[in-house]
């Protein structure tokens, strides 16, 4: 197939199926940049290094749907343990970022104390945490994401499936922009309590759904 | 305790019996079919829950008291719900648990607590996501449109009133509330009313993402009561114990000792998407501050925590607000009154409480009252 038929086909396929894909990211992405409450722009920011870590999720995908082939789709036991780590990886990670969020920054002495090492690490944390957050829902398996593999995998060598996965990912980011709009949410305080009460509440799911799959995946070893 | 500095007014009997006769004529007309119906048991309930329910609203305007009288039909519609729903269950299929096949054969009864959650999903795909039918049945008459259609009608002109005489289960825990004197926990940490809305935003969002209903699945109290998925593997039991714990932690033990709905509170969603029609509807409650004093008397009373010190300043309570009334009947200064969008505060509050209520029971005597009926025809059959 030439280039430009891969890329208008990657392309539409991001956008056809942005909404799916949309609905699969904002239980994680939604409650992030709402608990930042941060001004449009700053919220902006946040979705560009959420994206950014979704495209590595997707690259890195495109690389093993290159690798494996279709191998990946007819192992149902690494489907799982895929799926079962993903959320677990989700689960802890959105835990430590809710407590992150709750915790106060310790007013700085200027000596290295536990305090101040403590309150590097919270920052550090949240700094990182929507480049995380973002490449781990790009390794979550939504039924787009999958039809995407599949086409990548059937579409020759390791750079066509590289650039299959960038233009869906394009097609697909425009569904997010929107999401631009919770930074004008930021002059209620309230909408940051409520956002680190739903990460909380979203981490004991994908932790009871991570031990719900790995469960099945130990007990059918 | 502060000295009553009102006299307990009371409202003749002629003039009450006068204010009572459009709800009079209203139960008549939807208890008719019912009444003249043959069988005894259907007409022995219509009548019973005919004469309860105008029994409940004369007293309403004889003693000007509004939350005291409600509680009687909303705790009644509250524990008779369940024995009938149940009743019928064991009737269709000999138990309250409903196994899959059947759940996706969309015999499952609607609820209206499924209603924030289906909104996302209808709107990015296209999809109902409760395993019910649209449309009434003959195995299935509790259908999703005339539920949808019922619970948007009445929130219309309630707001959150849905809650004091429309939930059909808010009356279980508020009855748990009313047994003791005085509650043992007095102070519960004010962040945790922000609970309802977390568990509103994630249930939205993960609803969306699964196309599942996932509180329906994983957080509903009231499944202990009524329907729940057969358990059959690790996960459904799971799912029981959650509903059975919440049930038994937020809608019996919590009430008992704090004297609040603490399920609506602390965790119904519902509940939380329901506070935003406070903003849309017609009526709600102020609060005056040149006749308040901090006697705290409302703050006591309500039973959801929406009067706090912040409310108080602020001249109205939280939008978490029932409008169940408890504050105003609580109030020795006629502080806390009820008001009608638009007009002035605390000008004709008794004429905006007739208003609301005229609306509220007689949408109580057609919902509430329909259940209740039919829960008392069940019982009546048993005897008559």
């Amino acid at each position: 197939m030439p280039l430009t038929g891969l890329m208008t086909e990657a392309l539409l396929l991001g956008v056809s199926s942005g909404p799916v894909c949309l609905a699969s990211c904002t239980p994680v992405l939604i409650p992030v940049l709402a608990a930042e409450q941060k001004s449009p722009r700053g919220t902006g920011a946040l979705l560009a290094q959420f994206l950014g870590g979704r495209l590595a999720g997707y690259l890195g995908f495109a690389c093993l749907a290159w690798l494996l082939g279709l191998s990946l789709q007819l192992q149902p036991r690494a489907h799982a343990l895929t799926y079962g780590l993903a959320d677990l990886g989700l689960a802890i990670f959105l835990a430590g970022y809710a407590l992150a969020m709750r915790a106060r920054p310790a007013a700085s002495c200027g000596q290295p104390c536990p305090a101040a090492r403590a309150r590097l690490f919270t920052q550090r944390y949240r700094s990182f945490a929507p480049v995380t957050l973002g490449f781990v829902s790009g390794l979550t398996l939504c039924p787009p994401f999958v039809a995407a593999g599949v086409r990548a995998a059937e579409s020759g060598g390791l750079a066509h499936s590289l650039l299959f996965f960038l233009w869906f990912f394009f097609g697909t980011s425009i569904w997010f922009a929107p999401s631009v709009g919770l930074g004008l949410l930021r002059r209620f305080a309230a909408v940051g309590v409520v956002a680190r009460l739903t990460l909380f509440l979203l981490a004991a799911y994908y932790g009871y759904l991570a031990l719900i799959v790995l469960g099945k995946v130990v007990l059918h070893a | 305790m502060p000295d009553r500095v009102l006299p307990t007014p009371r409202r003749s009997i002629r003039k009450s019996l006068l204010l009572t006769l459009p709800i009079l004529l209203w139960s008549l007309l939807m208890f008719s079919r019912t009444l003249i119906e043959p069988g005894r048991p259907a007409k022995l309930a219509a009548a019973a829950t005919l004469v309860f329910m105008v029994a409940l609203f004369f007293q309403m305007m004889r003693t000007l008291e509004t939350n005291r009288w409600r509680r009687y039909f909303f705790v009644a519609l509250g524990f008779l719900f369940p024995v009938g729903f149940i009743w019928q269950l064991f009737a269709l299929r000999g138990s309250m648990s409903i196994p899959v096949e059947r759940m996706l054969s969309g015999d499952t009864p609607f609820c209206f607590l499924a209603i924030p959650m289906m909104i996302l999903p209808a709107a990015i795909a296209g999809t109902v996501i409760f395993p019910g039918s649209i449309l009434p049945t003959a195995s299935n008459p509790h259908a999703i449109a005339a539920m949808v259609a019922l619970w948007f009608a009445a929130t219309l002109v309630l707001g959150k009133g849905w809650c004091s005489y429309g939930c059909f289960f808010g009356g279980i825990e508020e009855g748990f509330a009313a047994i003791p004197k005085k509650p043992r926990i007095r102070r519960l940490d004010p962040r945790w009313r922000w609970m309802p809305w977390a568990v509103l935003a994630a249930i939205v969002l993960l609803s969306a993402a699964t196309l599942e209903p996932v509180y329906c699945m994983w957080l509903c109290p009231f499944k202990a009561v009524t329907e729940y998925p057969a358990v059959r593997s690790f996960e459904t039991a799971v799912q029981m114990g959650i509903f059975i714990t919440l049930f038994l932690g937020l809608v019996v033990v919590l009430p008992l000792l704090t004297k609040k709905r603490t399920q609506c509170s602390f965790l119904c969603p519902f509940g939380a998407f329901q506070s935003i029609f406070n903003k849309t509807g017609a009526f709600d409650i102020r609060l005056d501050q040149s006749k308040c004093t901090p006697c705290v008397l409302c703050e006591k009373a309500c039973p959801t925590m929406s009067i706090t010190p912040e409310a108080v300043r602020s001249g109205k309570p939280l939008m978490s607000c029932m409008k169940c009334g408890a504050c105003v009947d609580a109030c020795v200064r006629d502080a806390a009154v009820w008001h009608i969008k638009g007009t002035e505060v605390g000008a004709s509050s008794e004429r905006a409480r007739l208003m609301c209520l005229y609306s509220a029971w007689a949408f109580a005597v057609m919902f509430g009252g329909s259940i209740i009926a039919g829960t008392l025809e069940k019982l009546f059959g048993l005897v008559v």
